[in-house]
């Protein structure tokens, strides 16, 4: 290999140059502001994390299997698995590569930032190159994933259903602009490494392009406006990334260190919520999984379009959108990136500036004392009191396994503080907090008993309750049946069991009821289970979703439940069986009357 | 030859309308389902405001459409148009080529069961205002017979002008039945307390208003505005009922014996499928809809097809006979049209 030109450079790199300088000056800026904006302590974390092996062991992996192979889009579609990961892991390998071949054959060039981009141009082919004929080939080979990437994004465009997607966002006029330019890169590249091919050398997709190109096109000069036409589409493409979806590549390189250093919401806007919001790539994956969308009037109001409104300050559209939400927090199990849609909405809701902020600290709470040393504490919660099938159930089976327990709000009771907690109005929230702590600490219990997810959630959550056993009552008779203090007994009975979103997404809680329903009769599984249950629509977590609104949301969650179709439902969240029972055709139940039902002792 | 007119729905519409029929020489067909005529009435003890006994009621319409064809246990099985009448195939094999079909359908009474809240299935000594009427009828019922009667509970409103019941409508008659029902039992159970828990009532009929006065006045019931917020049951498996009283602004919580749900009128599920056979409206609230609610509120949207009673929405018994006979005017005009 030998440089053509001695200045080694041309005109033509200046677009490219211009955007790049623009991208990294822009994302340097970016990277300062958010670590900046990071409470103290939370900085701290995050900078011992960069330096502790194992999380940067992790750092290294996830940033690999993440933003170039895109491990997790694989894993939801092969085909749209592949498209990401051949033009994120294609065009990573292009630069790779091209660095090589200018260390190898121009060392002297590396300081140009230019260099390995438009190395094809500055370089002709001389009788020694051969040796290089294996990276010519490995660049002409990535460049055929990329374009192969490329064409199904176009497709993708076109029929989003064979990528396994029902809907797409709809793009916004510059993410528009973005990807007409990143669509035209690698064609663009295609055509100007096709006209130098015989000069520079390529391989079976430039040279071949080339011989094509020599039989009509065989003047040279036709060469330059082909390397301008790259050299600017890679300029416009840098320069509107900041303004598009685009944003989220050099983004979630940011999100997943902060992610792995254990970092949490603090602000609404600020530090961890702003990585978040510009690592969304807008690919919509979370407008299907979303339980509003059923009804198209609340496709905007998915998590893709509220990172989309709080990047364009659009102040009126946040508020509606984090009202509305059901806070199941199924987008933030799909989502690829790890944008957490539940806790960016409650983080919104807490800057609210309400007239009245009532005050519970002066509840007392000395009639709500209990003694129950040596006992369990049962707290069934308000929506148990509203479905006393649930209690009732609950305490006959108590009694058959011979557990001895006291009920803590059966003449009253202080909320979990949960709903407080959704609405983000955390000094309320934590006021409950603070008085249930109280009594719990001073009944001597050394295990707390919930039947309600909701409540069961944010115990395990905010409470700090060290030594005592905090336990939703699934995993509470599945412990029971199988130390054998219950019996129980098959029946013909072929049930269905759906996750609820505080006790499944919410709190991990999957294989226990399973375990529990298994012994009890048949269990089927719903079409979408367990990460992806669908929310039964009746979540207090929504601000604004109104009563006749929620109907075909819960119908289309019983559609879902009943595709195998079980003779039974079987839920373990209070709220959940009182939406079901509403609309559902069959029997509605919660575990602990299945299992009530099928014991004897 | 006489007309055929079909009748879906032996209630009282069903038979005033046959009655009327009958009176202007017309053939009326009645199909009911079940295997008794009088539909709700039937089973009710006595009716407001005067404590007519039901029986009665039903009993002189029963014996005034002797002569009509009456099909008992008998559905539709379908309906089809034909150029100026209809082709009607019954379940029990018969059809039936009728001018006009009118449709008695009535209501349901809404499964309190489904407000868990009140523990209707839940607790044993929580129950419906047509299980009192049952009780009234036959005097067996062990929610009663079975313990002592202190203290009762009547919960207005239960599936109705309740959005999370489905059922946004008032039911119309449920605040005079239990200032009625609450009456009848204080007269059993002169010492028990009873009491009213109620959003507002709605006293709209000729003497209601003084039905409601006596009831505070001469039976001592009393009027608690609130709804019951939670219903539990204690150890000796009485009701406690916590409610709001919001005119004196305090919680109250009573024991009671006995909780008698006020379960309203919903539209019938037999609706939807005979209005899928011809494809008839049903409003909103999933009852049949009138052409006009208020000028011509016994039409249906088809020719021939006439609604009668509370098919079309919660009525009262006068309200319903009323309208049986302006139907059987209305067909009788649209025969003579034809």
């Amino acid at each position: 290999m030998r440089e053509r030109f001695l200045t080694g450079y041309n005109d033509f790199v200046l677009p490219f140059m211009i955007g790049m300088v623009f991208i990294l000056t822009y994302c340097i800026i970016a990277l300062i502001r958010i670590i900046g904006q990071l409470p103290k302590e939370d900085r701290r974390r995050f900078f011992i994390s960069l330096i502790t092996p194992k999380t940067l062991a992790k750092n290294i992996k996830d940033i690999f299997c993440d933003c170039l192979l895109h491990v997790k889009i694989w894993k939801r579609n092969k085909l749209l698995g592949y498209m990401h990961s051949s033009i994120a892991f294609g065009w990573f390998m292009l630069i790779v590569v091209g660095h090589i071949e200018v260390l190898l054959y121009t060392p002297h060039r590396a300081k140009l930032f230019y260099y390995p981009i438009f190395f094809r141009y500055f370089v002709a082919e001389t009788e020694t190159t051969m040796k290089g004929a294996v990276l010519f080939f490995l660049m002409d080979f990535f460049l055929l994933v990329v374009l192969s990437g490329i064409a199904l994004a176009i497709i993708k465009r076109i029929r989003s259903k064979i990528f396994g997607m029902r809907r797409t966002t709809n793009p916004s006029f510059l993410d528009l602009v973005g990807l007409y330019s990143l669509w035209s890169i690698f064609p663009l590249r295609l055509l100007a490494e096709g006209f130098t091919a015989d000069i520079s050398g390529g391989s079976f997709l430039t040279k071949s392009l080339n011989y094509v190109f020599t039989s009509f096109l065989s003047d040279h000069a036709n060469m330059l406006p082909s390397w301008w036409a790259y050299s600017c589409a890679l300029g416009i493409f840098f320069c509107v990334l900041p303004f598009t979806r685009y944003m989220h590549i050099p983004s979630e390189i940011l999100l997943i260190p902060l992610r792995n250093a254990g970092i949490k919401i603090r602000h609404a806007r600020k530090g961890l919520a702003k990585a978040q919001v510009y690592s969304c790539p807008s690919c919509g994956l979370c407008i299907d999984a979303c339980p509003m969308s059923v009804q198209k009037g609340n496709i905007k109001d998915t998590t893709v379009y509220l990172n989309r409104q709080i990047r364009r300050g659009n102040e009126v559209r946040i508020e509606e959108i984090s009202d509305k939400c059901l806070l199941c927090g199924k987008c933030t199990a799909i989502c690829p990136v790890g944008v957490e849609g539940d806790k960016l909405r409650i983080a919104q809701r807490s800057v609210r500036k309400y007239g009245l902020s009532p005050d519970y600290s002066s509840i007392d709470t000395a009639s709500l004392a209990i003694d129950s040393r040596g006992k369990i504490l049962y707290y069934a919660g308000c929506m148990t009191a509203l479905t006393p099938s649930i209690r009732k159930a609950m305490e006959s089976l108590l009694k058959k396994a011979g557990v001895e327990y006291e009920l803590m709000d059966k003449d009253g009771g202080i909320c979990c503080g949960r709903p407080m907690w959704m609405a983000g109005r955390f000094d309320q929230a934590k006021q409950m907090v603070e008085k249930n702590t109280g009594i719990i600490r001073n009944s001597g219990a050394d295990t707390l008993l919930l039947s309600c997810p909701i409540c069961y959630r944010i115990f395990k959550e905010r409470y700090s309750l060290e030594g005592i056993r905090i336990v939703h009552h699934t995993e509470f008779i599945d412990s029971l049946i199988s130390e054998g203090r219950l019996k129980i007994k098959r029946d013909p009975r072929k049930y269905v069991y759906h996750d609820p979103c505080e006790l499944g997404r919410g709190s991990g809680i999957y294989e226990q009821p399973r375990n529990v329903l298994l012994r009890a009769g048949t269990l089927v599984e719903a079409a979408k289970n367990r990460k992806e249950s669908i929310c039964c629509g009746g979540s207090v977590g929504s601000l604004s979703l109104s009563f006749d609104k929620r109907k075909a949301l819960t119908e289309n969650a019983l559609n879902n439940l009943t595709a195998a179709s079980p003779d039974v439902i079987v839920t373990a969240c209070p709220l959940c069986l009182s939406t079901f029972s509403r609309y559902a055709d069959r029997k509605v139940e919660d575990i602990a009357e299945t299992i009530d039902r099928n014991t004897s002792n | 030859m006489k007309d055929n007119i079909v009748i879906v729905g032996g209630g009282i519409a069903g038979m005033e309308a046959a009655r009327q029929l009958l009176k202007l020489g017309y053939n009326p067909i009645i199909v009911e389902k079940s295997d008794r005529l009088g539909g709700h009435v039937a089973q009710w003890h006595c009716l407001f405001p005067d404590m007519t006994p039901a029986k009665d009621v039903v009993s002189s319409l029963i014996e005034a459409t002797g002569r009509a064809n009456i099909f008992l246990n008998t559905e539709i099985s379908f309906m089809n148009r034909l150029k100026d009448s209809y082709n009607i195939m019954l379940t029990n094999g018969v059809s039936v080529i009728a001018k006009v079909v009118l449709v008695t359908t009535g209501f349901s009474v809404f499964d309190a069961g489904k407000k868990e809240e009140y523990g209707y299935g839940v607790y044993d000594q929580v129950m419906t205002n047509s299980d009192l009427e049952h009780w009234f009828n036959d005097g067996n019922d062990d929610r009663i017979d079975g313990s002592e009667m202190n203290a009762i509970g009547f919960v207005h409103c239960v599936g109705s002008r309740d959005e999370k019941a489905r059922n946004p409508q008032c039911s119309k008659v449920c605040c005079i039945t239990a200032v009625k029902q609450a009456i009848e039992i204080k007269k059993r159970f002169p010492d028990a307390m009873v009491y009213c828990f109620y959003m507002d009532l709605r006293m709209f009929g000729k003497k209601y208003e003084d039905f409601y006065i006596a009831a505070q006045r001469d039976y001592g019931v009393r009027f608690i505005r609130g709804r019951v917020s939670e219903v539990s049951e204690n150890i000796e498996g009485k009701v406690i009922v916590k409610a709001e009283d919001t005119l004196a602004g305090k919680p109250v919580k009573v024991t009671l014996d006995l909780l008698v749900l006020m379960a309203g009128m919903v539209c019938n599920p037999d609706c939807s499928t005979l209005a899928g056979m011809v494809s008839l409206q049903t409003d909103s609230d999933g009852f049949f809809k009138s052409r006009d609610n208020i000028a011509d509120i016994t039409s249906s949207s088809r020719d021939g097809i006439y609604y009668a009673g509370a098919c079309t929405g919660p009525k009262t018994v006068p309200e319903t006979l009323a309208e049986a006979r302006s139907a059987a005017l209305e067909i009788h005009s649209y025969i003579n049209r034809l």
